[in-house]
């Protein structure tokens, strides 16, 4: 059994994370403002309250220590979000943004558009091919379980993610390994890159789905602090024998009236004017849910 | 136990995978072994380690995603099972998981090669290929069922992933005297001197790559036999040495797709460093889905067994 000290930081009210989700979207459009190619902008906003509160308060991670054998281990599954993800690991400490600013992108950074564990040491796992992560994950916590470690496996997929026959296939082993110390979140956007998804694949019932593999089941709204602050406090014991996903009903693009929902925006650029325009609607946007 | 073989012996290389893991789980308390419903060579290993043993059933992606996770939290996972479906199935796995952060992952298994008598769908043909354009992954074919066990046993130390392809691994021939041959990884072995002509091969047609040689003796032909068991990284060296000391002459033999395994990545070297040679001939697998027959039966209908490489070898040492 590992009892090694681990300095997580105080815990966050869901007002303070709410002010952090809302800090992340404001670092995320200004990074999309300041580089030339195209950031999977909607995506990376429908997971920015997900990421929020994992990275400031479900996660038991310390920035200053990222290979602590207690940690609590993230895998982000769906790659393509890694910008989002760098920022709120540079929100935790982890990082330095204004580098990620600065060299996003370019060679020879370590902040490309999918992470690479190698290049980016406190990232968990090379991801960016979909339906990887929860395969990874599930190692993951079999080698914490075994050692007898209490900290959990997250990662996070997206629903579109779930297409693949792998994320079912270690649906099966998650289960059938017993691992409650295995967490997924699902960024439930219900947006492909070029589809609605229900237009092209019929992921409903989801949620029965997850139940039909033997999962504990969490159904939240995922831009609702509070309830991802619930679903967290929720979680079992590791040391239990269910694996349970937190399927978070999102907006592609949500915080940017123009983006919100709009298959045009699965990835882009933003020019000054669409950069401004932008930032204007995340703050009406936080003012209307202030009211 | 130590346990001494001898030459020309059959043995299961099959039970040397399931020994030796049993061993080294004792020694390395960080030793996995996953395996997608191809259990019977390790029971053994199950049965003492119990939790470090993973069955996935029928799931080959996830075995190698499985594996991956355990080697990031620093194990050495060993993925078990049958090479058509570890090598293409889940082939982006074991490429984007495995070889991208270059995690010490081992996949060891069976069918490489028109073996099993299963069809197409259960030879492994194309997997030295696919393997050897990984980056970070070394590809090992084994034909002794008793350098098995060794290859295991170094690849222990190694940080990154390894590819160890065997044929059924029922009833092998044991090729070598214990001691006979220095066995590193990376290094060929010469299985049988001599000047005339040199023979490359690997896995289970290094037997008969010997009798051939054997044939070719009566004519007071003398064949170099190499093993050349690792196919990445390749021994350029020995290739170098072999073109000088035998005539310049090559044959290359496999049981695997005649372009895409050793026979091109010896004609690589060959073509890198500028090596004159007299002939060169390659036999293995024609573009073809090969049918169902006995192991010597294909290898004869398909322009790769021993007659085949006894002609080989005659048509090189007419070459002037």
């Amino acid at each position: 059994m590992t009892q090694t000290v681990l300095d997580t930081g105080p815990e966050l009210s869901v007002a303070e994370l709410e002010d952090r989700a809302f800090e992340l979207r404001r670092l995320l459009l200004n990074l999309c403002g300041t580089y030339e190619g195209a950031v999977h902008i909607g995506g990376d906003l429908s997971v920015a309250d997900i990421l929020t509160a994992l990275f400031h308060r479900g996660l038991r991670i310390d920035p200053k220590d990222i290979r602590n054998p207690a940690r609590d281990r993230f895998v982000l599954s769906k790659g393509h979000a890694a910008v989002c993800m760098y920022i709120a690991m540079a929100m935790r400490g982890f990082f330095d943004y204004d580098e990620i600013v600065a060299t996003y992108g370019q060679l020879d950074s370590a902040y490309g558009m999918h992470p690479c564990k190698v290049q980016l040491p406190g990232v968990e796992a090379s991801t960016g091919s979909l339906g990887h992560g929860l395969p990874l994950a599930v190692g993951m916590a079999l080698s914490g379980r075994h050692r007898g470690e209490t900290h959990r496996v997250v990662t996070l997929m997206g629903d579109g993610e779930t297409g693949e026959g792998s994320v079912w296939e270690a649906a099966m082993a998650g289960r059938s390994q017993r691992l409650g110390n295995l967490v997924a979140f699902i960024d439930r956007n219900r947006q492909l890159m070029t589809s609605f998804a229900e237009e092209r694949v019929m992921f409903e019932p989801y949620p029965d789905k997850w139940r039909a593999f033997g999962w504990n089941v969490i159904e939240i709204d995922g831009h609702d602090m509070r309830q991802l602050v619930d679903a967290i406090d929720a979680l079992p014991d590791p040391a239990s024998d269910v694996p349970t996903v937190v399927i978070c009903e999102t907006v592609k693009g949500k915080g940017v009236d123009f983006m919100e929902r709009n298959l045009a925006w699965h990835a882009g650029s933003l020019g000054a004017e669409d950069l401004e325009r932008a930032m204007a609607s995340l703050e009406a946007s936080r003012t209307k849910e202030a009211r | 136990m130590p346990v001494t073989f001898t030459f020309g012996e059959m043995l299961s290389a099959r039970s040397v995978i399931g020994s030796t893991l049993a061993e080294l789980g004792e020694t390395h308390d960080n030793l996995w072994v996953i395996t997608p419903d191809i259990g019977a060579t390790l029971v053994e290993f199950r049965d003492r380690y119990p939790d470090r043993f993973v069955d996935v059933g029928l799931a080959e992606q996830v075995s190698v995603g499985i594996a991956a996770g355990l080697a990031y939290d620093g194990n050495i996972p060993v993925v078990s099972g049958m090479l058509p479906f570890l090598s293409m199935r889940a082939l982006e796995q074991v490429r984007t998981d495995v070889c991208y952060p270059n995690l010490p992952v081992k996949i060891i298994g069976t069918h490489g090669g028109l073996v099993g008598n299963g069809g197409s769908t259960h030879y492994a043909v194309e997997d030295l290929s696919l393997m050897c354009s990984l980056t970070n992954m070394t590809v090992t074919s084994i034909g002794d069922p008793v350098m098995v066990g060794e290859v295991i046993r170094q690849s222990m130390d190694m940080p990154g992933p390894i590819y160890i392809r065997l044929a059924v691994g029922k009833k092998d021939m044991v090729l070598y005297e214990p001691g006979q041959h220095e066995v590193r990884i990376g290094k060929g072995i010469v299985a049988r001197n001599g000047s005339d002509v040199t023979l490359f091969t690997h896995g289970t047609t290094v037997a008969q790559a010997l009798t051939a040689a054997e044939h070719l003796a009566e004519d007071g032909v003398s064949v170099r036999v190499v093993d050349m068991w690792t196919l990445k990284p390749i021994d350029a060296e020995l290739i170098e040495r072999c073109a000088a000391e035998t005539g310049g002459r090559f044959v290359v033999l496999e049981d695997h797709l005649a372009y895409g395994g050793l026979a091109t990545r010896v004609a690589d070297v060959v073509a890198d460093r500028g090596i004159a040679l007299t002939s060169f001939e390659r036999l293995g697998i024609p573009q073809v889905y090969a049918g169902f027959g006995e192991d010597e039966q294909l290898r004869d209908k398909h322009g790769y067994g021993l007659s085949h490489t006894v002609d080989a070898l005659r048509r090189a040492v007419a070459t002037a």
